[in-house]
């Protein structure tokens, strides 16, 4: 099987023109030794008929989220999906281009990264945002890269509550350079310990990296962390759930300086966490700083409004060694589905979903204080999602994963020990919520 | 010009929202208010405004489906509909990566699957499929590479490539804290082996190479460069994005290749969507296994697991596990083409660069006589004397409806425009191409303004880039702050 057009006379013809006796030919100039004798050890191929059906047998082979009453979040939530954001994100000029590099046939797009880049200026309060980056955790690392070229210093503080898998991919882009990562820890408010940071922080500190809501669901005070990071000259790298700014102030306001973090929340299917993106916003200043893929507006030839890549000179194919970052392929479909999302959901659609997403956590919080079984270990404020803790934990978790319902977020593997965390989206319903707290109960009582 | 979304705001109500059964409350009530934000400036247009709006930009793009798109280096080729949708089966879409083993096993068995498939292809021990595109996949590599020395505790610095590599290798070299060393090409086009003789020493980490290289030609000393490079104790890093051209013919494992990346984007079809997702899939020798990104996919008896279980693991590279629809789309498309298949890929897509090469080879200078592979770079230096660039050139094949080739890139070749057909094309599109090349040059002679001013059928005229550098316009700022507390049904 292939998706070859050429006819066997096309093939025959044009052997003739280049002077070749066969297709075999055009490989002749290989090393004998490389060249295989025989042919790869696979499959023949199949008609599309076969595949489908191999491949949908394969995915019958999964259970999907909807099967249960899921409360799993942790960076990745099942929110609604209008139609539409579907409809359009599979138009085939959006889906079989490349990357705009030429502008006069890539209008569409580069309009359309353009309006993303704005949305998330609106969203985070900064001037500047990128077409986009690979995922959230590497849109974090890019983020902290581009702090320590800012101010060249030589120290990195990072919250103990980022998210693990974050933190971990920070790490592994760090481990070719000679910083110092110092870790804060965190309060029985389950939010940064101010008095730790101040601590920590010197004139070396580049920047502070945090995340808020952070990965156990609290809201930070982040005009604290700002503040004592200006006290010294420090940059902060603030990571968040770009939903949650629907409600919550606007980090730019606080004076943040570098935003970041995983964009799938905004329309994005949840895919097993792929494709993701990442999104980075940052201040004017900062702009030659910044990785990744930048669209301006400008005009044509004839003074009319138009659109193309710009400072480029900040990139791989044209600094090398000197770029910003080594990003080539980004994540401009997924950016694209962003704008898509927002632009269906309107500022009121957004705050609903935010809105339903806060209610209805704080619903299942109360609920949950009726448990005598669980406990709080934190108390600061959240948006959608909080911790529980609950004795045995992975046995009250597999209870209830048997009767279709997934509580949360197991996070022993993440060092805190019978906690769950738990998280709400608008697409939970009150009874959801009753049940889940009415299955708890027959369980134990 | 189209209208931005924002400005096309209707306040539209939306309606997409199951209102939940409980006395919704204000945010005030669980949040202080020092933490909250007061306006919320989106504009809400409404359904259909939307749908004509993104359709309408749509139409401004070229693609695939309805141009050929001979984009040098990024193998546009045809990318099969059923791919699209086997990746959009709800089974697969509705699965969260933090759900139980047992509630992934289709998803898992595929990873495993494809993973054997690639191995196969390639001669690799093991992939990972963590890389989100080609270049995070060179990073990938080059820090297991790092690390393999630190354990070894053998003192290396220093990576290799040629002027001629991608600019995605230097900056995943620094991006690693090495050092990049560049070796130069001879006037053939390919590496050159004396210099690279006298540059290799006990402090060379690696060396990246891509085969065929970035001039579209095959580096025929492929075994001598592995000699040299694997004698002072360096890895070879191979940058696959020209894979295309070898499916079944060899594999990296023969050409000595100690760690690779494939872009499922380009060799294996899935599509590109504006820039990305794509799939920079690492494959390793046996040597390296160990160093992999956690988690990988394994299986123990009849049930596939994520595994976080590896000895020397760089760690993580992203958060999650990949880009999984992506693989879908790249399994169902080798599903379908079987070996056979594969090697047909590689036979035309370089028979149809090399039909261009012939054909176009009087009217362009070929910076290299050697044979070419899946792609071909010619240089506009004749043209440039005249007074047209290889741009006026890019920008004149968008009046043919034909996505201009890579420009300006290797960097070594002035002028220089990279024509990659791929195998989708047939004969009669390559020969409209070829036709609308020979006009082209021959209207430089005729009607040089004309090139000069092209594009004159676009949506735009040449758009002012310099102009957009200059004023930095990167984001609509809204004029009216409207009040977040109105207009609002909650």
């Amino acid at each position: 099987m292939s998706y070859i057009l050429n006819t066997k006379e096309d093939i025959r013809e044009i052997l003739k023109i280049i002077g070749k006796n066969s297709l075999e030919d055009l490989f002749s100039h290989l090393p004998k030794e490389i060249v295989l004798d025989k042919s790869l050890n696979l499959n023949d191929g199949l008609s599309e008929q076969e595949v489908r059906e191999r491949i949908k047998n394969l995915s019958l082979k999964n259970k999907p989220i909807s099967e249960y009453n899921s409360f799993l979040g942790g960076g990745l939530y099942d929110h609604y999906i209008p139609s539409a954001v579907k409809y359009l994100s599979s138009l085939p000029e959006f889906v079989s281009a490349y990357t705009p590099y030429q502008a006069e046939c890539s209008q569409g797009i580069l309009q359309a990264i353009y309006e993303y880049q704005s949305y998330i200026c609106l969203l985070t309060g900064l001037d500047v945002s990128c077409a986009s980056l690979l995922d959230g955790a590497s849109s974090f690392a890019e983020g902290v890269l581009m702090a320590l070229r800012i101010n060249k210093r030589s120290e990195v503080i990072v919250s103990s509550l980022i998210h693990p898998e974050y933190e971990r991919t920070l790490r592994t882009y760090l481990s070719g350079f000679n910083f110092k990562i110092k870790k804060v820890g965190f309060t029985e408010n389950g939010t940064l310990n101010l008095k730790e940071l101040e601590n920590l922080i010197n004139k070396d500190t580049s920047l502070i990296a945090f995340q808020s809501p952070n990965f156990l669901g609290y809201i930070e005070d982040i005009e604290k962390i700002v503040c004592l990071a200006k006290n010294t000259g420090a940059l902060t790298v603030m990571i968040t759930n770009p939903l949650s700014l629907a409600i919550l102030k606007e980090p730019a306001k606080f004076g943040v300086d570098i935003v970041c973090g995983e964009g799938n929340v905004l329309g994005g299917d949840l895919n097993f966490g792929g494709s993701c993106f990442g999104f980075l916003a940052t201040k004017m200043e900062f702009v030659r700083q910044i990785p990744g893929r930048l669209v301006g507006r400008t005009t044509d030839l004839n003074g009319n409004t138009s659109f193309c890549l710009t400072l480029q000179a900040r990139e791989q194919h044209i600094r090398r060694e000197k770029a910003t970052s080594n990003i080539c392929s980004n994540s401009s479909f997924n950016a694209i589905r962003a704008a898509i999302y927002l632009s269906l959901l309107g500022k009121d659609g957004l705050y609903k979903v935010a809105l339903y997403s806060l209610n209805l956590a704080h619903y299942l919080y109360e609920r949950l204080k009726e448990i005598k079984y669980i406990s709080f270990p934190f108390s600061d404020y959240f948006f959608n999602e909080f911790t529980y803790k609950i004795s045995n934990s992975k046995s009250f978790f597999n209870k209830l994963y048997k009767k279709k319902i997934i509580p949360g977020l197991l996070l022993n593997k993440f060092n805190f020990s019978d906690c769950i965390l738990i998280s709400c989206t608008e697409k939970k319903t009150k009874e959801d919520i009753d049940n889940f707290i009415l299955t708890i109960k027959e369980i134990y009582e | 010009m189209n209208k931005l979304i924002f400005e096309k705001d209707n306040k539209v109500p939306c309606s997409y929202i199951r209102k939940p059964d409980l006395d919704i409350k204000e945010p005030s009530n669980f949040i202080p208010r020092e933490f909250l934000r007061e306006t919320l400036n989106l504009p809400s247009p409404g359904e259909l405004e939307v749908v004509r709006h993104y359709t309408n930009l749509s139409e401004l793009n070229f693609c695939v489906d309805k141009n050929f798109y001979p984009l040098g280096s990024c193998t546009m080729k045809y990318n099969p509909k059923i791919n699209e949708e086997l990746a959009n089966l709800e089974n697969f879409l509705n699965i969260h990566p933090y759900q139980d083993n047992k509630d992934l096993q289709g998803t898992l068995e595929l990873i495993y699957n494809l993973e054997k498939i690639l191995c196969e292809i390639t001669g690799m021990s093991r992939f990972t499929f963590q890389p989100s595109s080609g270049a995070q996949g060179e990073l990938t590599g080059l820090l297991m590479i790092k690390k393999y020395n630190k354990i070894k505790k053998n003192k290396k610095y220093k990576v290799i490539v040629p002027t001629s590599s991608h600019g995605t290798n230097p900056a995943s070299i620094a991006m690693c804290g090495y050092e990049v060393v560049n070796v130069n090409t001879t006037k053939d086009g390919l590496v050159d082996i004396d210099e690279l003789k006298n540059i290799v020493d006990n402090s060379v980490a690696a060396m990246m190479l891509t085969n065929p290289n970035t001039l579209g030609l095959f580096e025929e000393d492929i075994l001598k460069i592995k000699d040299i490079i694997h004698n002072v104790g360096a890895f070879l890093y191979y940058d696959g994005a020209n894979f295309n051209a070898l499916l079944g013919i060899t594999k990296p494992s023969i050409m000595g290749f100690d760690i690779i990346h494939l872009n499922l984007h380009k060799t294996f079809s899935t599509p590109h969507g504006c820039g990305g997702p794509g799939l920079g899939a690492v494959g390793v020798s046996k040597e390296f296994v160990d160093f992999l990104p956690v988690p990988i996919v394994d299986k123990k008896g009849e049930n596939f697991y994520l595994n976080y279980k590896v000895r020397n693991t760089i760690g993580r590279i992203r958060s999650f596990i990949c880009n999984f629809s992506v693989l879908v789309k790249a399994y169902s498309y080798l599903l379908r083409l079987g070996s056979s298949g594969l090697l047909k890929i590689a036979y035309i897509a370089v028979l149809n660069a090399n039909y261009i090469k012939e054909r176009l080879k009087q009217y362009f200078e070929l910076p290299s006589e050697k044979p070419c592979m899946h792609e071909v770079v010619f240089s506009c230096k004749r043209q440039k004397e005249k007074g047209i660039t290889a741009l006026d050139i890019a920008k004149s094949l968008i009046d043919y409806g034909i996505h201009p080739p890579t420009i300006y890139f290797p960097l070594i070749v002035k002028e220089a425009i990279m024509i990659e057909p791929t195998e989708t094309e047939n004969k009669k599109t390559l020969d409209y191409f070829i036709d609308a090349m020979i006009k082209i040059n021959e209207e430089i002679d005729k009607d040089p303004n004309k090139i000069k001013n092209s594009p004159h059928k676009a949506p735009v005229r040449r758009v002012d880039e310099v102009k957009a550098a200059r004023e930095l316009d990167l984001a609509y700022k809204p004029k009216d702050v409207s009040n977040f507390c109105d207009n609002r049904d909650v």
